[in-house]
């Protein structure tokens, strides 16, 4: 915990600047999530704001200050849930464009000259984007909990509210899909890298 | 190229790495916390005005049910209209019917005529 039960307890009896105490110690975490979960630097921030705003109108349904941290995460979840429900009536990016960048990244990766400089950021973000399209946005944020945030699946267990076989399977299907896109992806670029 | 070479579970766990390292997580400008309390009060200020017209309405409403329940038992009260019964309200209904319909009475006891 960043915070005290006390604060939280302030924060809850309406008083807007232990509120505000807890929203300086988490929103780097939130806005770190976010950023991996939804991948776009540009509306990081909207995001995030719309967590804490729910956290802050819900924050009197909160029982017990003990599930503070897994109850804040999942306000994310929903909040990059949203966002990315919303993003996906207007794509950005289109599968085809994902195996050029795909390998590209790979080439940068398997080379050893690991650029890390905006643009190959960028396209590494936006493969990832991309290659996620081939799940929904609900089993997206999963991966990204697991995979990338490197969250523990008892984390996830509080998080989620199911139990860990539920999670496991679902987890499993999602990466299936996902290594299937990524298969296909790559299997078109083998032979004329090879040759 | 190793990442093509190893097993796609590998491949995909180096791509996520990859995507990790890519999402640096970012500094919070320094509009994040005014613009957060700016979108609380407004928040705020539209729910307490839905809030005012919801009571408004509840009010309105409550007030209407009361002038209904006044209205009605005043009606009830009106004894002398739930007093008779249906055929006794029919036939007080029907009193110029009778007149029109009854029969044409012969004066007798008049004096004769010259």
């Amino acid at each position: 915990m960043r915070v005290d039960f006390e604060l939280i307890k302030r924060a809850q009896a309406g008083d807007n600047a232990a509120f505000n105490e807890i929203v300086l110690a988490y929103r780097k975490r939130i806005l770190g999530t976010i950023m991996r979960v939804i991948a776009r630097p540009e509306d990081v921030e909207d995001v995030a704001q719309e967590v804490f705003l729910r956290l802050y109108f819900s924050l009197d349904q909160l029982r017990t200050a003990e599930v503070f941290e897994p109850w804040l995460y999942r306000l994310t979840v929903n909040a990059a849930y949203d966002y990315l429900r919303k993003q996906r009536r207007r794509p950005e990016y289109r599968m085809s464009d994902l195996s050029e960048q795909q390998v590209l990244m790979a080439d940068a990766t398997a080379g050893g000259k690991v650029e890390h400089d905006d643009q190959y950021q960028k396209k590494i973000r936006e493969s990832v984007d991309a290659l996620l399209g081939a799940v929904s946005e609900a089993d997206r944020i999963l991966l990204m909990l697991k995979e990338v945030e490197g969250l523990s699946l008892k984390e996830l267990e509080k998080i989620y509210q199911v139990n860990e076989n539920a999670l496991k399977v679902r987890l499993f299907r999602a990466r299936q899909r996902v290594l299937k896109a990524f298969g296909a992806s790559t299997k078109g670029k083998e032979p004329a890298q090879a040759g | 190229m190793n990442l093509m070479r190893g097993s796609q579970d590998d491949q995909l766990d180096a791509f996520f790495r990859a995507y990790r390292e890519a999402c640096a997580t970012p500094e919070p400008s320094v509009h994040f916390m005014p613009q957060l309390w700016r979108r609380i009060e407004s928040r705020q200020s539209f729910t307490f005005s839905f809030r005012r017209m919801a009571n408004a309405l509840v009010t309105a409403a409550v007030a209407a049910t009361v002038c209904l329940g006044v209205y009605t038992t005043i009606r009830r009260s009106d004894a002398a209209f739930y007093s008779q019964s249906y055929v006794e309200a029919l036939a007080e209904a029907s009193t110029i019917d009778t007149d029109l319909v009854a029969p044409a009475r012969l004066e007798i006891n008049q004096a004769p005529l010259e």
